[in-house]
């Protein structure tokens, strides 16, 4: 660590870990829900279970975003963050705002939460991932508002590169397409229409920024491979991701009541999109290959590479799968969105944020990297998690297919419910592969409490 | 840029496909639709897209010679090509808009005026780079030996202009 | 004259020729072998010429030319056979 500023970068990861742990005690739940309907009922309905599951991610992974530009802003301006003091308060809003919104999902009535909330004077709530009270997405706004000036603050005095350029583009960007959260037309075809601005330009448009940044400056940190080259790398691949990733968003616009000529658009841009995803692959193995250095930091460098491979698999490959229309029309909201919502967003940012917090972590304790022992847990960590994910994928895969096929193509189609019995073993086995990424993930949690000789560059 | 260049080529042919299997499917709508488009300016469009890709080349010609200015004068030559070609497709899209065409009237309008508008966005662009391009060499920022910038921006121009010299027949005159 | 003011002049040319030969209203295969070789022959002074890519080392020419020749014989295909 070059600046002491960057050490508030160090309570976002903590708190990011501590909400990924209860983001998957909530899947597990939802999990056996899913095979055995009252389980936990009336306490914590599917429903509530579902929005806790997926809020949590999305604040952990704003909380790890957030951790990470703190510290990477700094140490790429070459100078200290503009005020430790905002960054530090922001982080206690953020994580009480977010506390308060969970604990007021688990304990309050949904419609009594928006009443007593305000939903009435402005009416937000109530849509998959944007289910937050209008105090908690003001609270966001305003959180990241004051990031962005601290951030831009210490970028405009200091150096400027093309990773924090363009990590600080993503953020932008995330904030501003976050404000359409705030719209929510009365017609349900625009709702869903501008609803995708939010969801799909985050994680394929801006979130691709801030990941491609993230990467590339741990790549240059433990591969020592020249700045140029890497930056070279990193426009490209942006470039791609927008190019693609904007009218991609076409490709949720199939079957909403939007003009048929989205089918089209829709189909061939997002077809693109694993293009940006692929290159991400072949730059980390390309630096990983070229490197001019060995880091003893093996964890973070595994991790990295992880990151390129599993995103290309769950965006790529698997968005891939069911982007085009013709095939999107039987799979549209089936577990094959599921299985490739799951692969996608722990690939590419729930790992692109522990690549980060792995190569950080250590620096922020004082040590270059921590000791093989600790390193050996953590990569067991590694593996159990990318593991478990890769059968939940190919379950839910599975399960998708069968669904598909009895519900939609079949000639005498079987009703929703019906179908779902016939994939319960399907269910039964994603649980258990969940309960091995819980191992993984408390294993990981472990590693940071595990002391021992630290390595050394060989 | 090369891999932007191809990036942008990949897009416009996997389009240019999507026409070509979507008409095989429809091919009297395709017809009938395509009589009311405007030949005389798609034709007239081909040649300004020529000419500024022409203009380009001279451009770099006058740079590996070592003189910016006249470099400058023949990129804005290129680029006034560029910009009475978006005064013409203008003209063409509202005539279209004025008649009641828009891009959900049939799948033949759908490509003409989305692959059309696509296309226009990036002339705008390779403009756009042109004139950045021009800018630095007025300012005396490339020389005989160092002229890279200069040809690479010809470059994306003489993508911008392949990718018309496509797309012409194919809409406006293949039936 | 300069070689690339006469490939310009090539390039007016093969337009006129193209335009001409849909002003006569003529149509089907008798006009789409014609109009698809004067395009390639464009596309190929384009690309070998004015983007300067013939005599480059590497696999960027083979890539364009591959492109151009993929689109245009799917064209083809598709016009032919429909
Ligand atoms: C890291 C990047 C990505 C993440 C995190 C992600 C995540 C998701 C999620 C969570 C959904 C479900 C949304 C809902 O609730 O309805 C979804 C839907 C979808 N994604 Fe992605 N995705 C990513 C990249 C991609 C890419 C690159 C493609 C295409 C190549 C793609 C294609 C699709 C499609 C077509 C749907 C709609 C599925 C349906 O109709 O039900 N995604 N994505
Ligand atoms: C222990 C592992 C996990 C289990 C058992 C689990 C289970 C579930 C279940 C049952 C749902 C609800 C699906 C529905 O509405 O029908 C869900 C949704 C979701 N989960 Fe998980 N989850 C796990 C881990 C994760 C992880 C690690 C991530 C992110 C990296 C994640 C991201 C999501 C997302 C984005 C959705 C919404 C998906 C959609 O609508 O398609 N989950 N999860
Ligand atoms: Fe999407």
């Amino acid at each position: 660590m070059k600046y002491e500023s960057q050490a508030v970068a160090k309570p976002y990861f903590i708190a990011a870990i501590g909400l990924f742990l209860g983001q998957i005690l909530f899947g597990l739940i939802m999990g056996l829900q899913y095979v055995v309907g009252d389980f936990l009922f009336p306490a914590i309905p599917f429903n509530v279970a579902r929005m806790v599951h997926t809020n949590l991610l999305i604040v952990w992974l704003l909380f790890g975003f957030m951790g990470a530009a703190y510290y990477l802003i700094p140490e790429e301006s070459e100078r200290d963050l503009f005020s430790p003091k905002l960054a530090l308060a922001m982080f206690w809003i953020f994580l009480v705002a977010g506390a308060a919104t969970i604990l007021g999902y688990l304990f309050v009535p949904y419609a009594t939460l928006a009443e007593m909330t305000g939903n009435d004077l402005l009416a937000t709530m109530g849509r998959e991932f944007l289910e937050q009270p209008l105090p908690t997405k003001v609270g966001i706004v305003i959180v990241a508002l004051a990031m962005l000036f601290n951030l831009s603050m210490t970028v405009l005095k200091g150096r400027k590169t093309a990773i924090n350029l363009v990590m600080l583009v993503g953020l932008w960007g995330l904030a501003i397409f976050f404000l359409f959260s705030f719209y929510n037309p009365g017609n349900l075809v625009k709702d869903k229409f501008y609803w995708w601005w939010v969801v799909h330009l985050w994680v394929e448009g801006v979130w691709e920024l801030i990941m491609g940044a993230m990467l590339a400056f741990v790549l240059i940190k433990v591969t020592g491979v020249d700045r140029e080259v890497i930056e070279k790398w990193l426009y490209v691949i942006i470039a791609m991701a927008l190019i693609t990733g904007l009218i991609g968003t076409g490709h949720h616009y199939y079957w909403i009541g939007t003009p048929e000529y989205w089918q089209w658009w829709g189909s061939v841009f997002s077809a693109l999109e694993p293009i940006p995803f692929f290159m991400m692959t072949v730059f980390a193995f390309n630096m990983v290959n070229r490197r001019k250095r060995e880091h003893p930091n093996k964890a973070a460098v595994l991790w990295a590479l992880g990151t390129g491979v599993m995103a290309f698999l769950g965006a790529g490959v698997w968005g891939f799968l069911h982007t085009l229309a013709p095939v999107n029309y039987y799979t549209h909201g089936t577990q094959i969105t599921a299985a490739h919502g799951h692969m996608a967003f722990y690939g590419a940012y729930v790992m692109v944020v522990i690549t980060m917090i792995s190569y950080t972590m250590p620096l922020m304790r004082g040590r270059e990297a921590n000791s093989p022992v600790a390193q050996v847990v953590e990569m067991w960590s590694f593996w159990l998690m990318t593991i478990a994910m890769v059968f939940i994928t190919l379950f839910l895969t599975a399960a998708g297919i069968l669904q598909v096929w009895l519900q939609r193509v079949s000639t005498e189609p079987m009703p929703f419910m019906a179908a779902q019995d016939q994939v319960a073993l399907f269910y039964w086995m994603r649980e258990v592969a969940g309960l091995i990424f819980l191992v993984g993930l408390l294993l990981y949690i472990v590693s940071f409490f595990i002391k021992g000789k630290a390595a050394t560059a060989t | 840029m090369w891999f932007f260049i191809l990036a942008e080529l990949l897009v416009f042919g996997v389009f240019f496909l999507a026409y070509a299997f979507a008409r095989m499917r429809n091919v009297e709508l395709f017809n009938a639709s395509q009589l009311e488009l405007d030949r005389i300016s798609g034709a007239i469009n081909t040649i300004l897209l020529i000419s500024g890709s022409y203009f380009v080349v001279r451009a770099v010609d006058q740079i590996r010679h070592d003189r910016s200015r006249a470099c400058a004068h023949w990129l804005i030559a290129a680029m006034a090509c560029g910009g009475t070609f978006l005064i013409l497709k203008l003209v063409e899209f509202g005539a279209k808009f004025e008649a009641g065409i828009n891009m959900s009237t049939n799948t033949f309008f759908m490509f003409y005026l989305g692959l059309g508008f696509f296309h226009f966005m990036h002339v705008i662009l390779g403009m756009v780079i042109l004139g950045a391009v021009a800018l630095k060499a007025w300012k005396g920022g490339y020389s005989a030996s160092n002229y890279g910038g200069v040809e690479t921006g010809a470059a994306y121009w003489h993508m911008v202009d392949l990718v018309w010299i496509v797309l012409f027949p194919l809409i406006y005159i293949l039936n | 004259m300069t070689t690339a003011t006469f490939q310009w002049l090539t390039l007016v040319t093969l337009t006129a020729l193209t335009f001409s030969v849909a002003e006569t209203g003529l149509s089907g295969s008798s006009i789409l072998i014609p109009v698809l070789l004067a395009t390639l022959l464009k596309g190929r002074l384009v690309i070998d010429r004015f983007m300067a890519l013939q005599g480059v080392s590497g696999p960027w020419r083979w890539v364009v030319l591959g492109w151009l020749l993929l689109v245009l014989g799917l064209i083809a295909y598709t016009f032919l056979y429909s």
